[in-house]
């Protein structure tokens, strides 16, 4: 049976609904309209599969391991309980709260080794589109801030062991972090007394700089550190950003050049999210 | 293949969704984009007995853009305009071969990633992926059609 060609009712319906879906997508991109729409769906969708987890693959899990041979989960027990009070013995201060097994020490050395003295908050990844991230320009992770304040944390920095991640824009339930190499983040970077503001590039790991070099003159060479410039008021001073790996001639006096970020948000599920008074 | 109902259509989409996001970071190493969602929604209207009205196209793009984060409205544009574009070719596809159908919807995916780049992917547009993605594409759905092609029937038969 053939089907019926559309009529000029249903052509115009469609035009309507193509003209509808347009004016979305302009409140969208322009307005971020629909951000907590989206929120509310992303936070719905953690706590499902965290429940369907829970009362699904659980329980089959526990009848496995009911299955399973005693000998050794005795034995596997033991070396648990071992690793568990190593591990409360390291960390008994914190032992007492919700944040005792995400170990903090590695954000703890950073700080210290960068000389930062903010308070930070310790915060576990919840949702992180990597299809997103490796494709695309928004470059978006959602974290949960453990034993988290009544503070809004928008505009805090986020740190992971290696260096800075991003800043948090979104603080409702989850927190959403802009990253780095979000197109639409700029990072103010220095190299010795070269100033830039970096730009994210939308490829995972880089940023980017533009300057003229009739402005600065000095060349940018390949492998060259770059520091976090403080300048902003959102991320610290000093902290190693990374080093430039490509270096661009746009034209005769414009030069581009890309910076590898020393941290990954894909490395490590623990953050610290520093408080900025 | 029969209309299948809405709810089964939600369900088909969601876990092709799920699937992209989780082969898309593989196969984007290789400047390929296999955009699965849409050409499931594609192919539920091909092969549709009836046509599907605007409404339908724009909802299921609605959705889709919840559930991918994707802008809202981006897949509802695609959506309604693959819908159309499927509903007003639907008795000349009948005289197109299999290998012609799968140059369509090749040409469809190509257009859908273009136009999604435009918008979330725009300082990194790269024609590069946009022709590898085509070729790909081609070749699978040549690979998924071959089954279907006549001169395969006619050889069993004899």
């Amino acid at each position: 049976m053939s089907r019926v060609a559309p009529t000029s009712g249903s052509k115009t319906l469609s035009f309507i609904f193509i003209a509808l879906s347009a004016l979305l997508l302009y409140l969208d991109i322009t307005y971020k309209s629909f951000e907590g729409i989206k929120n509310s769906y992303k936070s719905f969708a953690i706590s499902s599969s965290y429940v369907l987890k829970t009362i699904s693959i659980d329980p089959l899990l526990n009848i496995y391991n009911l299955l399973t041979d005693k000998s050794k989960l005795i034995k596997e027990n033991k070396k648990l309980k071992l690793e568990l009070d190593e591990s409360y013995l390291s960390n008994f201060i914190i032992s007492s709260d919700s944040k005792f097994f995400a170990d903090d020490n590695l954000i703890k050395t950073f700080l210290k080794k960068n000389q930062i003295t903010n308070i930070f908050y310790l915060a576990k990844t919840k949702s992180f589109d990597t299809q997103l991230y490796f494709c695309c320009n928004q470059h978006r992770l959602f974290i949960e801030i453990l034993n988290k304040p009544n503070n809004n944390f928008v505009g805090n920095s986020v740190i992971n062991s290696s260096g800075i991640i991003g800043q948090i824009i979104y603080d409702k339930g989850l927190q959403e972090v802009l990253l780095l190499s979000d197109t639409t983040h700029v990072l103010p970077v220095e190299s010795g007394e070269y100033f830039c503001n970096a730009r994210g590039s939308g490829l995972p790991g880089k940023i980017s700089c533009t300057y003229s070099s009739l402005i600065w003159p000095v060349e940018i060479i390949q492998g060259q550190s770059f520091y976090s410039s403080g300048l902003g008021g959102i991320y610290p001073r000093g902290i190693l950003i990374g080093h430039v790996s490509q270096i661009n001639r746009i034209d005769e006096v414009l030069i581009e050049f890309e910076i590898d970020l020393i941290s990954s948000p894909l490395q490590e599920n623990i953050f610290g999210v520093l408080d900025r008074s | 293949m029969s209309n299948i109902s809405l709810f089964k259509t939600l369900l088909l989409l969601y876990i092709a969704d799920y699937f992209e996001s989780l082969i898309a970071p593989i196969l984007i190493n290789a400047y390929i984009n296999l955009p699965i969602t849409f050409l499931i929604f594609s192919y539920i209207i091909y092969k549709s007995r009836s046509n599907s009205g605007p409404i339908f196209a724009f909802s299921i793009g609605l959705y889709v853009d919840i559930i991918s984060d994707s802008p809202i409205g981006l897949n509802a544009i695609l959506f309604c305009l693959m819908s159309y574009l499927v509903n007003s070719y639907s008795n000349t596809f009948r005289l197109f071969s299999y290998f012609q159908v799968c140059l369509f919807f090749s040409a469809s995916s190509l257009f859908f990633i273009g136009f999604k780049n435009l918008f979330i992917n725009i300082d990194n547009f790269s024609y590069l992926e946009l022709f590898i993605s085509f070729v790909f594409n081609s070749v699978f759905f040549v690979l998924l059609a071959i089954p279907k092609f006549n001169f395969l029937k006619s050889g069993s038969r004899r």
